[in-house]
Formats: structure tokens, sequence, C-alpha cells
């Protein structure tokens, strides 16, 4: 762990906090903003029963904001890129099985691309790679970061 | 007349026939489109404007919910085709199989307007039409739409 440290020093960890806890705020934050057209999002992944969805819907968007936050005030960083971990995986299984079964809808990741750029947010590969991306990012955060509170002295 | 008038006759008739079969061969597809566009129930912008001023028909958006939920045909309902199966009980409810209902989705490249139609008539609704030209010419012509 040590070598690894000393290859990736700790300037890099505290820019990937800073990069994904603004992506997993803005992310979070506008989900928050209109629950009910993410929560309409994930019942088209036709995953979940019908019951579950609002309280998943709000369980993710308040992860992902909570999530963002803490990391970008390095507040309990490893157990926030744990959990962001556990969401990509789960993200990306979600995307791989229903392109599997040939369904095609918005991927509800972030949809702030599709009103800015216009970008389109359909389930694809490219949601998928980006996924990938985030999990191998969110890696040396969760591993190298640190679970300490600022504002409290720590010995040494 | 003698034959060989009789053969020439029979032969200009015969090409007559031939030019005649080979250009109603020729407008065939188009017609049998047309004739089937006919029997699925299609409806074009004008029609489906025309049950919206009167308001003798039921609209059904066949898109996605979070499609629909983003915007829809002004008093449309939501009855997507990816999810019918759990949207349709509540339709049920709502309407019953003696309404006119006209069935859209994005324009007319866009299956589940048909597909959803078809479904409304194995569940027994029988006077189901399908606005092929869908939301894209619907907002063209600036007609109302909300969400």
């Amino acid at each position: 762990m040590k070598l690894f440290r000393i290859g990736f020093p700790s300037a890099s960890i505290t820019a990937l906090r800073l990069l994904l806890g603004a992506i997993f705020i803005l992310s979070g934050g506008e989900k928050l903003l209109d629950l009910k057209y993410f929560a309409l999002v994930i019942a088209e992944y036709q995953i979940l029963p019908s019951l579950l969805i609002p309280a998943v819907a709000l369980l993710v968007s308040l992860c992902e904001l909570l999530c963002g936050t803490m990391l970008l005030l390095d507040l309990f960083s490893r157990i926030s890129s744990s959990i962001m971990l556990c969401m990509m995986a789960i993200f990306i299984t979600a995307m791989t099985n229903n392109l599997i079964r040939g369904l095609e809808h918005d991927c509800g990741c972030f949809e702030f691309l599709a009103q800015w750029y216009g970008l389109k947010e359909e389930i694809g590969i490219g949601p998928i790679v980006r996924d990938i991306l985030f999990f191998i990012l969110l890696l040396p955060v969760a591993l190298l970061g640190n679970n300490r509170i600022p504002w409290k002295k720590h010995p040494g | 007349m003698s034959g060989k008038s009789l053969r020439r006759k029979l032969l200009a008739s015969f090409l007559l026939l031939s030019s005649v079969l080979l250009a109603v061969s020729q407008l065939h597809p188009a017609a049998s489109a047309a004739l089937a566009k006919e029997e699925s129930g299609d409806i074009n912008l004008s029609a489906a404007k025309a049950f919206f001023d009167t308001h003798s028909a039921c609209f059904v958006d066949a898109r996605s919910e979070y499609s629909y939920y983003k915007s829809h045909i002004k008093g449309a309902l939501s009855l997507s085709d990816s999810r019918f199966d759990e949207q349709f009980p509540d339709f049920r409810q709502k309407k019953t199989i003696e309404t006119l209902i006209v069935v859209y989705c994005i324009g007319p490249s866009c299956d589940k307007a048909r597909n959803v139609a078809e479904k409304l008539k194995k569940n027994g609704y029988k006077n189901v039409r399908v606005f092929s030209g869908g939301l894209v010419e619907w907002s063209h012509a600036g007609f109302p739409m909300e969400g």
C-alpha cells in the first residue's frame, strides 16, 4: 500500500476527490430537483417493483449528493467513495442487463448534459464506459483517501 | 375479317392488356400501403386535431412515462409500450371499451403507438386509431401541449 501511495501522490487524490465530489453533487442535486422524473426513469429499467421505486429514487439522489459533498469536504472520503463504488457497480450492472434485454431508454445519469449540451443520455456503451471510468477513478480515493474529520485534532 | 387482321387485333389487345396490368402492378405497393394504413386505423394530423377539438377521443401517449412526463398532447393519458401491463389496469378503470382512442408516439418511425394499439385491441378496445404523425407533427403544427 505504501508503494502504491508513493506512486500516487496525495495531490492526485485531492484532485480526484474534488472532481468526483463536484460531479456527484451536480448529478444528485439535479435528481433531487426533479425526483418524479428520476423515479420514472428507474421504472423504465424494469428491475424494481413499482412500490420501491420512489424510495430508491430518493435514496440514490441523496447518496450521490451526500457522498459528493463529503468527498469535496474530505469528510470520511474513504467511506463516501466506497459507497459510490458500490453504486457505480449497480449502475453498470443495471445498464448492461437492459442493453442485453434490448431495452432502450434514458439512463438517468446526467440529465444536465441533455439540457445544457443536447446530448442524449440513453443507456448504451457510452454511459457504461463512463461509469467504469468513474469506478476506476474512485478506487484510489477509496483505498488511499482518509476518514478523519478535519476540525478534530489528530495525534501526531 | 381475315385471319391476319384478327391475329393483329388479338396481338394489339394482348399488348394493351399487358401494359395496363403492368401499370396496375406498379401502383400496387402504394395502393396496398394506403389500404394497410386505412385498415390499421391510422389518422392524419387534421383528423387528430378534429378529434381533439370535439373532445370525441381519448389521446394515449405510447412513449415511456418519463417522456410523457416531460411533454405530451394536452389531456393525453400515458400508456407506455414498455410498461403497458403495469399501467393498463389503471387505464381500464378510467376508460370504457367503447371509448374512441387515438394512440401516438414520437413520429412515423416509432412503432410504439402501433404496438399499444394492438395491445388495446387485444384487451377489448375496438375503436382504436393511430396518429402516426405523432408528437413531432403535433408540436410542429403548434397544437396544444402540456408537461
